[in-house]
């Protein structure tokens, strides 16, 4: 066993490489236990540096060099093909975005298009009619059930709920039309009504009368400055 | 067998040349330098990973990534430590993945991949020992593992390991005297192996 006191300073002097000096040198010329020790961790240390030594200097495999080569064609390769590559990639998310975005386009026109054509439909022009507000029941059922049923005695009872429909201004002669159509609307719960009810409606047919045209009074310049 | 050109409809024949001409250069550059700097990226990979296949592919691995970005690397002269740092941190990537760890203990157990023995007496002892020191270098803090491969590899000195990682030699020597203490301490323990040799 070494002396406890000179312990580390055994290990540091063996650890640097150096041989011990001074103190250290002279207590293990009179101590055979240390020299012991430090022998035996010097011994250590070269069995470390030559374990080292082997693990950092293994034979290089001759197939290294000759595989790094032929990756590096492969990659030379790659590069000089990369740009077509990069530019038929970008060519065909630039296609998927237009198609996106053109078919979002179309379908906000889809939707916007049909309402914008109702509202053209549903209100005629109220030349020669006085129109008459048919007003669904709100906030006040009763009273309004009440209304519509005052100014309209003819209008069918299934045109007034108590659900919330739009106000819509009629030609007054439209009126009966109108509520039967939507009594039939939501009977029919909003299914293909007018394809249905076409045969039902019986349209006359439009008679026009022939066009009259005076006959033309015609005189002479003449005459007119005479008179 | 003819080669095919691929050529770019938007770019002239002239530039298409000046690119090949370019590339041709920088693998004329890159070419020189691989003959020496290749067998340090497979040692450093090889100290790290403790297998010859992983060591391999890690240093190939390594010399591609250093051949793609060449165009970028401003000094040629820090070629050897940009080479090394990019092969210990690929090293210690795949070390952490323990992908093929099964595989390499497999590998390291079989006596054809230990390191030759001078006599028959000496090799168990020298193949136990190496076990145990290539352990307890894995142990090591990454800065004072690759500073004492770098100084065990041929070649290294102390100046060339400072300037290969751009750190003084004093760091250098420091850390070389610390990482073998602490490879002293792991290895104190089978001194017995130590006095068998």
């Amino acid at each position: 066993m070494p002396c406890q006191h000179y312990k580390d300073a055994l290990i540091e002097a063996a650890a640097s490489g150096a041989q011990p000096q001074g103190y250290l040198r002279a207590h293990l010329n009179v101590c055979l236990d240390c020299r012991a020790a430090f022998e035996q961790e010097q011994s250590l240390f070269s069995s470390i540096d030559a374990g080292l030594h082997l693990t950092a200097n293994p034979d290089v495999p001759p197939s290294l060099l000759p595989r790094v080569r032929a990756r590096l064609d492969e990659a030379a390769a790659t590069r000089r093909g990369w740009m077509p590559q990069w530019f038929a990639l970008a060519s065909a998310a630039l296609m998927v975005v237009a198609f996106l975005a053109a078919r979002a386009v179309w379908r906000t026109n889809v939707v916007q298009k049909p309402i914008e054509t109702a509202r053209k439909t549903s209100v005629p022009p109220p030349e020669n009619h006085n129109p008459v507000v048919v007003r669904p029941v709100e906030k006040n059922p009763v009273s309004q059930r009440q209304f519509a049923i005052d100014k309209n005695p003819l209008a069918p009872e299934t045109l007034i709920s108590g659900k919330t429909m739009p106000e819509v201004l009629v030609p007054r002669d439209q009126e009966i039309l109108l509520a039967e159509y939507a009594a039939q609307w939501r009977l029919h719960a909003r299914a293909p009504l007018l394809a249905q009810d076409s045969d039902a409606t019986i349209l006359s047919p439009l008679q026009v009368a022939p066009i009259q045209i005076a006959e033309l009074d015609v005189k002479l310049l003449a005459d007119q400055k005479s008179q | 067998m003819q080669e095919l050109v691929l050529v770019q409809p938007g770019r002239t024949v002239g530039d298409e040349l000046a690119q090949r001409a370019a590339q041709a250069d920088t693998r004329r550059e890159f070419e020189e330098r691989l003959a020496e700097c290749g067998p340090l990226a497979y040692r450093v990979a090889r100290g790290v990973l403790r297998n010859t296949a992983d060591a391999e592919d890690v240093a190939q691995e390594a010399l591609l990534r250093a051949y793609r970005k060449f165009d970028r690397l401003r000094d040629r002269n820090r070629f050897r430590a940009w080479l090394v740092r990019i092969a210990f941190r690929l090293a210690l990537d795949r070390l952490r993945s323990g992908k093929r760890r099964e595989l390499r203990d497999t590998l390291w157990s079989q006596p054809q991949r230990q390191p030759p023995a001078a006599t028959a007496e000496n090799l168990a002892a020298s193949t136990e020992f190496q076990v145990h020191l290539e352990s307890a270098l894995a142990e090591l803090p990454e800065k004072l593992r690759l500073v004492l491969l770098l100084a065990a590899m041929e070649g290294h000195t102390i100046d060339e390991i400072a300037a290969t990682l751009g750190i003084s030699a004093g760091t250098v020597k420091s850390r070389i005297f610390y990482a073998r203490k602490q490879l002293a301490e792991k290895l104190r323990c089978h001194a017995n192996i130590i006095k068998t040799r």
